[in-house]
């Protein structure tokens, strides 16, 4: 039996900075993990909402064994880019300037 | 041979290909009208001409708060596909391993702990995948290279194709058109990774031997499982493109796709000697790569952009490549000076899964054949 091993999350390289310094960068990285973490979240009560329309009560299993209809990932892939145009707005509002 | 994402991971997977998707398709797109609209003019005011080269519109843009933002923003995107990924990969990996030698029958895998990975693969991880594609944690390790095969269709928006090996059918595709060389019966591929640009090879010439070379053996043995759960028999070993344990003569062609920039200065001359060795008289070499030369011609900003990965997404030697003289690399190798071509591979690329439409794609590839008398 194999052991449980931990895998690297960060690469190895220069870490150039974009914009007012580290921290500001950071902050960037942090909105971003958090965003996608809504999206997430939004996902899975969707998954769960539509396994609920079709029956009374659901497990863990079917939540991770749902495989989603080409409408629900077309649904899913409009609402991730309205969330990402409504998070970045500011900075597509800049460049078009 | 790949791992079943959780609920979460799946979903936390597909938000980066949008998010890649989105930074492409509507801020990426909107970086050019901006520099000309705002960046360029503000220099011109002040300088009475627009910038002349790369460099100065290097100047302009690195203090540019909104092509930073982009910029960062593209990074992270990178970052985040490989730890939604690695999520999975490090889950499932006990599992994964077992599963990886339970078929090993077609083609052969040998592994040498005496290989030695460069300094240009171990002093910064490359496309900042964390601990690069060598990094072994585990007994029988195959981890970076399941991370490699599930990130790419998360970075190429499904584009790849179902085994990711859209780069080799391309480069097939002009040998059937534009080379005249016999049915191949040897064929080298170097750099190989996890062998999804080898398979192709093996299926388009079905009585050619195949053999794909990599320093990184977890990737070899993933490489191996994953030929082996396709049905595609291929031989991997572990051995530097600079140096090999063939011997002479022994290829009719010798590939490579997207390896030579993830080298050096020293290891691309030696690289291109050793694939002369190793070919046959009469075999040909097509190395598949970024654009070797910076074009006098191309617009100063192009010129800049073209480099964003060199220094933002870990291809440190991609920029310095461009300024190499390969032409002369490749005749004092021994290559037949009129058969040297530096050209495009070209290929329909389709998105699937939820985005549409083709995308005309042209690769960079250097050619050369070994002469017949050789």
């Amino acid at each position: 039996m194999n052991s449980k091993v931990e895998l690297s999350r960060i690469a190895k390289g220069k870490k150039p900075i974009y914009l007012d310094g580290r921290s500001i960068d950071n902050l960037m990285a942090m909105i971003m993990t958090l965003t996608q973490e809504v999206s997430v979240l939004r996902d899975r009560l969707d998954t769960i909402e539509v396994l609920l329309a079709e029956k009374e009560t659901i497990s863990l299993e079917d939540i991770d064994n749902f495989v989603p209809s080409d409408d629900v990932v077309m649904q899913r892939k409009e609402k991730r880019q309205l969330l990402l145009k409504r998070i970045l707005l500011p900075l597509e509002k800049d460049l078009e300037k | 041979m790949q791992p079943q994402p959780n609920h979460d991971e799946s979903v936390r997977q597909d938000f980066v290909t949008d998010l890649r998707a989105f930074l492409t398709d509507e801020i990426f797109s909107k970086i050019v009208p901006y520099y000309e609209k705002n960046v360029e003019p503000e220099f011109v005011k002040e300088q009475s001409r627009k910038p002349k080269d790369k460099s100065e519109v290097r100047d302009l843009m690195l203090k540019d708060k909104s092509y930073q933002s982009w910029s960062l923003l593209q990074r992270l995107s990178q970052q985040m596909m490989f730890t939604s990924v690695i999520d999975t990969v490090e889950r499932t990996l006990n599992d994964l391993i077992d599963r990886s030698k339970l078929h090993t029958s077609l083609g052969t895998l040998e592994l040498d702990n005496k290989v030695e990975v460069p300094r240009y693969l171990t002093a910064y991880d490359i496309h900042q995948q964390p601990g690069g594609y060598h990094t072994e944690k585990i007994e029988d390790d195959i981890a970076p290279g399941v991370v490699y095969d599930i990130s790419l269709p998360i970075y190429s928006r499904n584009s790849m194709g179902d085994e990711n090996d859209l780069l080799s059918q391309a480069i097939i595709g002009h040998m059937q058109k534009h080379i005249k060389m016999p049915e191949p019966e040897s064929i080298l591929d170097m750099g190989c990774a996890i062998g999804n640009s080898t398979l192709p090879f093996a299926k388009i010439f079905p009585s050619a031997e195949i053999h794909g070379i990599d320093v990184a053996s977890p990737c070899l043995r993933y490489a191996h499982a994953r030929a082996n759960a396709l049905g595609v028999t291929a031989h991997f070993s572990q051995q530097n493109a600079e140096q090999t344990k063939f011997e002479d003569a022994t290829f009719d062609l010798i590939t490579s796709c997207l390896l030579l920039h993830e080298t050096s200065h020293d290891a691309l001359p030696k690289i291109i000697y050793e694939t002369y060795r190793l070919l046959k008289p009469g075999g040909w070499m097509i190395h598949l790569d970024v654009y070797p030369f910076h074009r006098e011609t191309i617009e100063p900003l192009y010129d800049f952009l073209k480099d964003w990965e060199v220094t933002n997404n870990n291809e440190n030697f991609s920029g310095a490549l461009r300024n190499m003289n390969l032409q002369q690399i490749f005749e004092d190798a021994g290559f037949s000076k009129e058969t040297i071509e530096f050209t495009s591979a070209e290929a329909i690329a389709q998105y699937t899964k939820g985005y549409t439409g083709d995308f005309y794609l042209k690769l960079p590839i250097y050619l050369a054949q070994k002469p017949k008398t050789a």
